[in-house]
């Protein structure tokens, strides 16, 4: 009898210890979120660097039409000069989306560094043309596409910095420029820099 | 013998595993004024560009001989009072050097914005909470 106890109360004690080393998962704040920094990038720098360059840009006046219009504006290549794998809509998405809520700027998905970047809306329109069970009226013609004005590009740099034998640095650039596609003008251009500094045996990938 | 110094082993085990994903003290208090304490604001403006868009400029003070950053945050509401949603209007952190002015220069996120709201937090505290009401 004896045994069984000390058997139940080890095997009991051998339980507890493991569920209690697990980490509780609980959802972030992302309004208030005033967790632990990484070496990488990660949401919140995405989003310091888009708040930073978006508010710059309408800053600017760079997108101010003349005529009280809107600009059309094509998102081109985003270099990602970094040792992580990122994709640099994490960045564009959120300019393209504050920009266009200004209502100073449309986005175009009609052109793109590879191509449409919305492939579809492409393709129905070829494809619906002179296809007769489509009513033709509803359907998109030759030449009612609008040209971009201006184009979007950027880049995204990082440098590993070692201090000493236990500490590194890491700095990471945000570079974008705004160019006018008619004259090949850049109307606007910024930099952000963002600099961690932390264990060497963080990995920045 | 041995079974409590096995109990005792796993109390501390556990007590060292007790990790928590978020900071307790998470829950931002706020306070409705400005100018108590080592910060304080000595003036809040606004203007409307030619192009639409407002401009806002508040400048503050550290009268603390200790450097700071803190957190500010604006809010853009348009003529009838709504917020403007913006990613202009989450934190930003701003450095005040001691005993030294600092300014807080904002650009509106669209032409609707007619007013704006301050906020001005440290650490978690918001301690300053001020509204610009119209150009």
């Amino acid at each position: 009898m004896r045994q069984t106890i000390r058997w139940i109360l080890i095997l009991g004690a051998t339980l507890t210890l493991f569920s209690g080393c697990a980490t509780k998962t609980t959802n972030i704040d992302m309004n208030n979120d005033k967790g632990e920094a990484v070496m990488g990038l990660d949401y919140r720098d995405f989003q310091g660097a888009a708040q930073d360059m978006t508010e710059s840009l309408l800053a600017s006046g760079a997108v101010n039409k003349k005529d009280g219009g809107r600009y059309v504006l094509v998102v081109s290549r985003i270099v990602n000069d970094t040792m992580q794998h990122i994709d640099t809509d994490q960045l564009v998405k959120k300019i393209r989306v504050g920009l266009l809520r200004s209502g100073k700027v449309v986005v175009t998905t009609a052109v793109g560094v590879n191509g449409a970047e919305d492939k579809m809306a492409m393709q129905t329109r070829q494809e619906l043309r002179d296809n007769e069970e489509f009513a033709q009226k509803t359907v998109a013609q030759k030449g009612q596409m609008i040209a971009p004005d201006l184009s979007l590009s950027g880049k995204i740099l990082q440098r590993n910095i070692r201090v000493d034998s236990k500490t590194q640095r890491v700095e990471y650039y945000f570079q974008m420029s705004l160019t006018d596609i008619k004259t090949g003008l850049a109307f606007w251009e910024d930099e952000r820099v963002i600099g961690k500094r932390g264990s060497n045996k963080s990995v920045a990938w | 013998m041995k079974l409590i110094i096995l109990i005792i082993l796993a109390m501390f085990t556990l007590s060292g595993c007790n990790k928590s994903a978020q900071p307790s003290d998470a829950i931002v208090k706020i306070i409705d004024k400005c100018g108590d304490g080592s910060i304080s604001i000595s003036d809040i403006k606004g203007r409307k560009k030619s192009d639409g868009f407002m401009n806002a400029q508040v400048i503050g003070e550290n009268s603390s001989s200790n450097y700071q950053v803190l957190e500010y945050r604006i809010v853009w509401l348009d003529k009838d009072g709504f917020k403007i949603e913006s990613i202009l209007s989450k934190w930003k952190s701003i450095p005040a050097y001691a005993d030294q002015p600092f300014y807080i220069n904002a650009t509106s996120p669209s032409t609707k914005a007619k007013t704006f709201r301050l906020y001005i937090k440290r650490d978690k505290e918001v301690i300053c909470d001020k509204q610009y009401d119209g150009y």
